[in-house]
């Protein structure tokens, strides 16, 4: 695998685990209503 | 729109312009583009830094006040801080392998203080998750998040008071140990996870808040809805 490949899915990795936290948090806020 | 959502649409703007950034830079002559890690491996473990110290804060306001609020934000916090190591470690070890030769050293005082106090934080979680009632988890973790505070002034400084592989502190108060450029696209890197962090931190608390009236609206229902007493049963 290329430096760059690396590199690039180390990126998509950590900004995917804090979008996926977020995702995580509407969808604990939806099912627990208004 | 609600607080949060704007507080998560400004934290995509700025999560976006620092990723502009890390990508922008200028490169180590020897490092290439595997430099650009540090641009989300240093701002993830000074954020779990600040996130631990948070909860340390309302851990002990909570042992002062006993009010829930602070419970809530040293929950919260301590959830972020476990991600921002998380993220840390793992990128920490990728950029290891590819400039040190390795991943992970045991011996190295940096390392092996990170690891233990993710470990640590995560115990603190596994000890919310196992406690039920709310006021004895409030209390416990509490007791946990003033102690277990004591790891981030340890791992900052154990790469001075333990020379091992991880260098020292490139960003101080004096200067930068790299050029002036890529010592900005981290600071910008840090300012953005900072804004990222304060609106995860709200959202957070706010399913926190969300769930405990789920949680008192469910208890008052079950008040209202007794089952019949036997004495109150009457033979057809």
């Amino acid at each position: 695998m290329s430096d760059q490949m690396i590199v690039i899915g180390t990126f998509v990795l950590s900004y995917g685990v804090m979008l996926g936290y977020a995702t995580y948090l509407y969808l604990r806020r939806r099912r627990a209503g208004n | 729109m609600t607080r949060v959502k704007v507080l998560l649409a400004v934290a995509a703007l700025a999560m976006a312009i620092g990723l502009w950034f890390a990508l922008t830079a200028p490169t180590d002559a020897l490092q290439g583009d595997f430099t650009r890690i540090i641009n989300i491996h240093a701002p993830s473990m000074w954020l779990a830094f600040l996130a631990f110290g948070v909860t340390a804060l309302g851990s002990a306001m909570w042992l002062i006040r006993k009010h829930n609020r602070w419970d809530r934000l040293a929950e919260a916090s301590a959830e972020l801080g476990v991600m921002f190591t998380a993220i840390g470690l793992f990128t920490g070890m990728v950029w290891g392998k590819a400039v040190w030769g390795r991943a992970w050293d045991w011996g190295d005082a940096r390392l092996a203080t990170s690891a233990v106090m993710f470990f640590v934080y995560v115990g603190y979680l596994a000890l919310r998750a196992a406690t039920p009632d709310p006021i004895e988890r409030a209390r416990r973790s509490a007791i946990l998040g003033v102690i277990a505070v004591i790891q981030v002034p340890l791992v900052y400084f154990s790469v001075n008071l333990f020379r091992t592989l991880h260098q020292t502190q490139s960003i101080r108060p004096d200067g930068a140990t790299m050029p002036q450029e890529m010592a900005i696209a981290i600071l910008v890197n840090v300012i953005a996870y900072t804004i990222l962090y304060v609106a995860l931190l709200v959202a957070r608390i706010d399913v926190a808040k969300a769930e405990e009236r789920v949680a008192n609206e469910d208890a008052l229902a079950g008040d209202t809805v007794k089952p019949p007493r036997l004495s109150e049963v009457k033979d057809v």
